[in-house]
């Protein structure tokens, strides 16, 4: 215990110089100013922000990134309650009831329940971090390539657990993803892969690239589709009141409890930890409720649940992060992208040899939250003006602040045309419900899985069965299937009714 | 010159067999990635003794999802699902043209003049758009992008054409 607020003191006596301070501010300002702005979602505001960090010292930089990255959360909550537009997975169950709310004129208790619950998840998911981090980094010294291998098996069927549509079309998601990850380089003989003599190709297809078409330009594709204009009406009314009254706080604070509980333990999982914990809330507070019916129609639970969920998950993804450098989602692979131009290798020794950058980090995490529910509270208003510019003048503007955003991360005119590419496939992609989710996953995931297999194989002197006879591995394994089971039952049953309503009509 | 989504044409061309249009074409085009795919790798070195070759993993990944593809495309067939979704070609064609030509003048004409062609290209996107106020909005986001992006967040880019820079 001692050595933990020895560790939370060297922490904060990291984060809270007024340099470091100030860059928090200046990263939680910006992230939640770009992050509100529709269609741009965490990915591509931390994708787009962060050439702005590269000229700073590795602790403010990760500092700055870790403001960055709450505020375009925050953003993107903010997105889906006035707008119904999710800036990112994760806020996706967050447009269920705080755009009702929202339309029901109660759009400030709902941003101002997403602030609070949030808030206090951060506080919680810090101090978990702070206990939790040193021991898992014990655990990951057990971890041989087998069990990276299955670990990461496991984190992508934790993916297809999660999606909302067809089982199997998420699979094919995730495997497309493992191919796209494939262009470039071969880790270990150094062969140029499929990347057809392009130069830029070489070094594999970026993932800001990739994920900035995907889901930024995709979207604005889809949203310019006609009929699509019904969905994209802005809430015009005026917002009645911006803070929660007594009931509201009362209704909401067991769920913001529960919400933090499950956020927390999901989001130590690698693999869409944030997302998976967003929802889960949802569903558990839906199924505990005395009256589930209210939920979809305002019921400030269904804010509050999921949003301080998908905090504290955000918060404790740090830890895979941190301690085995695994990328838990699409966001942190980009911070392993940011760490690396550093000269940090994320993994167990970042632990152990530069202990003053990872607990200034989980220090800064704390003070970013602070700084998000001081500078949202009082900015709802102005959000909300912002959102009221006409779509008609709000794409253009992200399409030119897309454009410019994937260009200045490596100079080249080529990412561009990439990423427009990627756009065209994701507007194909949302016409037959694949979900781009999977994928980016899969493309995350993929070099570390053929890495770790390859070892692994080699080591076992090419056994496949190494996979089944390590326990942790033979563990990570069984949980994966199970739950590739869990997700296949309800399809296969619901199948099954289908035939039989065939039957009797 | 309507920009209606074409719809119900899924229904009337395709044969009655294929129950899901939408997961039989999407399986048929994930099958038609995965053979291009193969097809790449095909010059890489494979296996050797139990050790992976630069080749394996590629065409390990190709060989899955031309599996999953026949399996999505097969689920067309067998069960009811959605008929193909209408596409809209105007967002596309102007999203993609303005990404292009954002891609080709940015070197060689400098951030001022490619935002602005960029924006105005994009605009067109959209059957809504009122040109006065879109150039208006287009010089304003264009001076704020070239105060932005090279001042505030120090990126080098060019602001002006490079022939009259020199």
């Amino acid at each position: 215990m001692a050595e933990l607020f020895s560790n939370l003191a060297l922490g904060f006596g990291v984060a809270i110089t007024p340099i470091n301070l100030l860059l928090c501010l200046i990263g939680a300002l910006v992230g939640t100013l770009v992050g509100v702005l529709p269609g741009i979602g965490t990915i591509a505001t931390v994708a787009m922000l962060l050439p702005i960090t590269f000229g700073l010292p590795p602790v403010g930089a990760l500092i700055m990134l870790a403001g960055i990255y709450y505020g375009a959360q925050y953003g993107g909550s903010t997105t889906s309650i006035l707008v119904n537009i999710p800036g990112e997975a994760t806020s996706v169950v967050t447009t269920l009831d705080g755009f009702q709310m929202a339309k029901q004129g109660r759009a400030g208790p709902a941003l101002a329940i997403a602030a609070i619950g949030s808030f206090f998840a951060g506080c919680v998911a810090t101090v978990l971090i702070a206990v939790l981090g040193a021991p898992l980094t014990k655990l990951a010294l057990a971890f041989g390539p087998a069990e990276y291998f299955s670990l990461m098996v496991l984190g992508l069927i934790f993916a297809v657990v999660l999606a909302k549509g067809s089982v199997l079309k998420a699979i094919a998601m995730i495997v497309l993803g493992l191919l796209l990850s494939m262009v470039g380089s071969d880790i270990e003989t150094g062969a140029s892969r499929m990347a057809f003599n392009v130069p830029e190709l070489a070094d594999g297809l970026g993932f800001a690239t990739v994920a900035m078409g995907v889901f930024g330009f995709a979207e604005i594709i889809r949203n310019l589709d006609a009929g699509a204009e019904m969905d994209r009406q802005l809430v015009q009314q005026k917002i009645t009141g911006l803070m929660p009254t007594k009931k509201d706080l009362i209704d909401s604070a067991p769920a913001i409890l529960r919400g933090t509980a499950l956020g927390s333990i999901l989001g130590i999982l690698p693999g869409g930890g944030a997302v998976i914990a967003s929802f889960a809330a949802y569903t558990f507070e839906k199924k505990i409720a005395k009256d589930p019916s209210r939920f979809g129609r305002g019921a400030i639970e269904g804010v509050a649940a999921p949003e301080s969920a998908n905090n504290a998950a955000a918060q404790t993804s740090f830890i895979p992060l941190l301690t085995l450098g695994i990328p838990p989602n699409a966001v942190m692979a980009l911070m392993v992208g940011a760490m690396t131009i550093h000269g940090i290798v994320p993994g167990p020794q970042v632990m152990q040899k530069q202990p003053e950058l990872v607990w200034g980090m989980i220090a800064s995490m704390w003070i970013g939250n602070l700084m998000l529910i001081i500078i949202n509270l009082p900015l709802v208003g102005v959000w909300v003006r912002l959102l009221r510019v006409p779509y008609r003048l709000m794409f253009p503007s992200i399409v030119i602040f897309c454009a410019i955003g994937i260009y200045s991360i490596n100079n080249a005119p080529v990412d561009v045309v990439l990423a427009g590419a990627f756009g065209l496939l994701g507007y194909w992609l949302i016409k037959h419900d694949f979900e781009p989710a999977p994928l980016l996953l899969g493309m995350v995931l993929g070099p570390l899985m053929e890495e770790n297999l390859r070892r692994a194989l080699l080591i076992s002197r090419g056994d496949w069965t190494v996979f089944l006879t390590r326990p942790l591995s033979a563990v990570l394994m069984a949980t994966a299937a199970f739950l590739l089971v869990l997700a296949v039952l309800p399809s296969l049953r619901r199948k099954r009714d289908e035939v039989f309503v065939e039957s009797e009509s | 010159m309507s920009d209606r989504p074409i719809s119900g044409l899924g229904q009337s061309i395709m044969p009655e067999w294929i129950r899901a249009p939408q997961d039989f074409f999407g399986g048929i085009a994930l099958m038609a990635i995965a053979v291009f795919a193969l097809w790449a790798s095909s010059d890489l070195q494979g296996m050797h003794g139990f050790s992976f070759g630069a080749g394996t993993a590629p065409r390990m990944f190709a060989g899955l999802l031309l599996g999953l593809g026949f399996a999505v495309m097969v689920v067309g067939v067998v069960t009811e699902g959605p008929r193909m979704a209408g596409y809209a070609w105007r967002g596309p064609l102007f999203v993609s043209l303005s990404i292009v030509s954002f891609a080709i003048t940015i070197r060689p004409l400098g951030l001022v003049i490619s935002a602005f062609a960029s924006f105005l290209i994009s605009a067109l996107g959209t059957l809504e758009t009122r040109w006065k106020e879109t150039i208006i909005v287009g010089i304003c986001l264009t001076i704020g992008c070239s105060l932005l992006f090279p001042y505030a967040l120090g990126l080098p880019l060019q602001l002006f054409p490079r022939f009259l820079v020199q």
